[in-house]
């Protein structure tokens, strides 16, 4: 009876908590106020000053995790409705988000192998690229710490916002589909979100290549696994 | 008025429970087939695929999907909370790998905008 109690008031907690940042944030859309952040730290700040173990938090917070699956599925809905934009512009995609994936997983095999960093951990930051729902999947499924994923990507998408414009800026990418491409498979859903500012054809490349890096990253992943 | 309501809800959970159920066949066809890769990829494959040749229909989807995208940061929060776990992550080698990501990133966002620019160029001339 205790344990459906508890089980309750995290839900709810976490529930009620998100539902409030995300006021605050439609109110005051700074990217340090994104709800994710600001949920998780007041929830860190709960537990570890209530001295609450994070099991204890997990029997309500993994009835909210388990949705991550139905969640990752619906986003062949905003998929299939950019078929159209898709198909237009296929080759910039294509040739876009398979270079994308390469540097991304590329270069962290790379730094790995030249701090000698231990197995477990590049299988962590293997995923760090791709929309957190589907990098925490993937991290489980090659045995990285699915939890240290989140946060890396998290850390890759604030990045990938805050200073990101301006080493594009640097480096002459200028028009909207390459903005909009570098976004979505560098910086996932906060790259989407920022690249609104670029107008309507750099959202839809941003939004169709976090899509696609995330199904081809699933498998390509993987395979860089077996490989290294 | 309040009864639309009711069947939106009504409509919104069906539609939830119907990927909930391609995400359960997806993670059953990667086990079957011994695959390394989340069983959601495949679920959500099979739904693109479902709706590209109109074995599903997108009305059939549409609401539950919506909702569920608008929502989805909620379900990451048990994933990022588990950072309290891991304090060694504000060591100096926490800090190089978060210094790592960010380097990743960047060359990432240079690479896929370079090489997608001067794939925009050429289709110019």
């Amino acid at each position: 009876m205790q344990n459906i109690g508890i089980t309750l008031l995290f839900i709810v907690l976490t529930i009620g908590l998100f539902w409030f940042m995300r006021n605050l944030y439609q109110r005051y859309p700074f990217a340090f106020f994104h709800p994710v952040l600001t949920t998780t730290i007041v929830i860190c700040v709960l537990l570890v000053q209530l001295q609450i173990p994070y099991t204890t938090y997990m029997e309500g917070g993994q009835w909210l995790e388990r949705l991550l699956g139905p969640a990752v599925v619906a986003l062949a809905y905003p998929l299939y409705n950019q078929r159209t934009v898709m198909m237009r512009y296929k080759e910039a995609i294509i040739l876009g988000i398979s270079t994308g994936l390469i540097t991304a997983m590329g270069s962290i095999i790379l730094f790995a192998k030249l701090y000698k960093i231990e197995k477990e951990m590049i299988y962590t930051l293997l995923p760090k690229s791709m929309t957190t729902p589907v990098a925490i999947q993937l991290s489980e499924s090659i045995s990285g710490i699915p939890t240290l994923t989140a946060v890396f990507v998290m850390i890759a998408g604030f990045s990938g916002i805050i200073i990101g414009p301006l080493v594009m800026k640097w480096t002459g990418i200028e028009q909207p589909i390459g903005k909009g491409l570098a976004l979505g498979s560098a910086a996932h859903a906060l790259g989407i979100a920022k690249s609104t500012e670029y107008g309507e054809l750099a959202l839809s490349m941003a939004s169709v290549s976090m899509t696609l890096s995330a199904i081809m990253g699933a498998f390509v992943g993987p395979i860089l696994v077996y490989i290294i | 008025m309040k009864k639309k309501i009711y069947i939106k809800i009504l409509l919104i959970l069906v539609q939830i429970i119907f990927l909930y159920g391609l995400s359960i066949l997806g993670n059953l066809i990667v086990s079957l087939l011994n695959l390394p890769i989340p069983g959601s990829i495949v679920g959500l494959l099979l739904l693109f695929m479902g709706l590209h040749t109109n074995i599903i229909p997108v009305t059939f989807i549409q609401e539950g999907a919506g909702f569920i995208l608008v929502v989805l940061p909620l379900f990451l929060i048990p994933s990022t909370v588990g950072v309290i776990e891991y304090p060694e992550l504000l060591s100096i080698r926490g800090v190089m790998l978060i210094l790592m990501v960010m380097v990743s990133t960047f060359l990432t966002m240079i690479i896929v905008g370079r090489v997608s620019t001067f794939r925009e160029k050429k289709e110019e001339v």
